[in-house]
């Protein structure tokens, strides 16, 4: 986990709404490594996860206050909507966010999501100004 | 060759890999995430790449080989390339394994062969010219130059 730094996207004063922990999901290396590095420049501090249960264990640790999980749901071997699942059975609904990475546009996906309590989407493959603006606006949603 | 030679000839190299599609605009993702603290993570992503989908299709040759294949394992792997070369920006490889999973769900067999071998070839293309690309950047650096996400020519 390293750090965030304000990089130059962003409005000096929207950045403390990005500071914020994250845990992302995916399965393989590259997935993994890209979308890390992605959240890290937009200024989160992260951990990169690639298994459900490694995601319920960092969840878990009281000492680190999650915000958000960036969570795959087209995971090869791993079925994301059961981890959405499984985060909103103990975690409740409000915290923390999910925000959903998928390759399909389909109507019954963004249903099923919203469903489980899913807070955001982002099609895939992510781009770095589609995941700022889709954090922020989740982020801000959830505080109002 | 002078530096400004150079660099005009990795611009048009780095052009023509988009113009014959071998690369998308996902690539271009990547020189964002490099910054001074990060200053290789182009090429460590792409190299991550390279070994992920070695073994990749090694796993599919060995699974498509098999008396009776097991289709719940081999899509897997598929998904899983398609997914990594999709991240990168290598569209030949990513569509070609989009065709090769239509071929799984139909669990056509001799079909799924053709697809990786079509794979396999997408992918070698791409990790020749991408090695290329490395090059023609290393030499540019070792003579006294800069690479910028510019040089790119976009």
């Amino acid at each position: 986990m390293l750090a965030g730094k304000a990089p130059g996207l962003q409005h000096p004063n929207s950045n403390s709404i990005l500071r914020g922990l994250i845990i992302t999901l995916a399965y393989d290396d590259v997935n993994r490594t890209v979308t890390k590095r992605l959240l890290e420049k937009i200024g989160c501090e992260v951990t990169a996860v690639s298994s459900g249960f490694e995601c319920l264990s960092a969840l878990s640790n009281v000492e680190m206050p999650y915000r958000v999980v960036i969570l795959d749901l087209q995971m090869p071997e791993m079925d994301g909507f059961e981890v959405a699942m499984k985060i909103r059975k103990f975690y409740g609904y409000h915290w923390p966010l999910i925000i959903a990475l998928t390759a399909s546009t389909e109507d019954h996906v963004r249903e099923r999501c919203l469903q489980m309590g899913v807070n955001g989407m982002i099609q895939k493959p992510v781009l770095l100004h589609v995941m700022d603006s889709e954090l922020r606006r989740a982020l801000q949603s959830a505080s109002e | 060759m002078e530096l400004g030679q150079m660099q005009k000839s990795l611009q048009d190299y780095t052009k023509s890999l988009f113009v014959e599609g071998i690369l998308d605009s996902q690539f271009l993702q990547l020189p964002q995430l490099q910054d001074e603290s990060n200053s290789d993570f182009v090429s460590q992503v792409v190299s991550l790449f390279f070994q992920d989908s070695d073994r990749i299709l090694n796993d599919l040759s060995l699974s498509l080989d098999q008396k009776v294949v097991d289709f719940e394992k081999v899509d897997p792997y598929v998904h899983q390339l398609k997914g990594s070369s999709s991240s990168i920006g290598a569209q030949r490889v990513k569509n070609a394994c989009v065709v090769f999973r239509s071929f799984c769900e139909q669990k056509n067999v001799e079909a799924c062969h053709r697809c990786l071998q079509q794979v396999k070839q997408e992918y070698y293309l791409v990790k020749n010219r991408l090695e290329t690309l490395f090059k023609l950047e290393q030499q540019i650096v070792a003579s006294g130059g800069m690479i910028s996400a510019m040089d790119l020519g976009f």
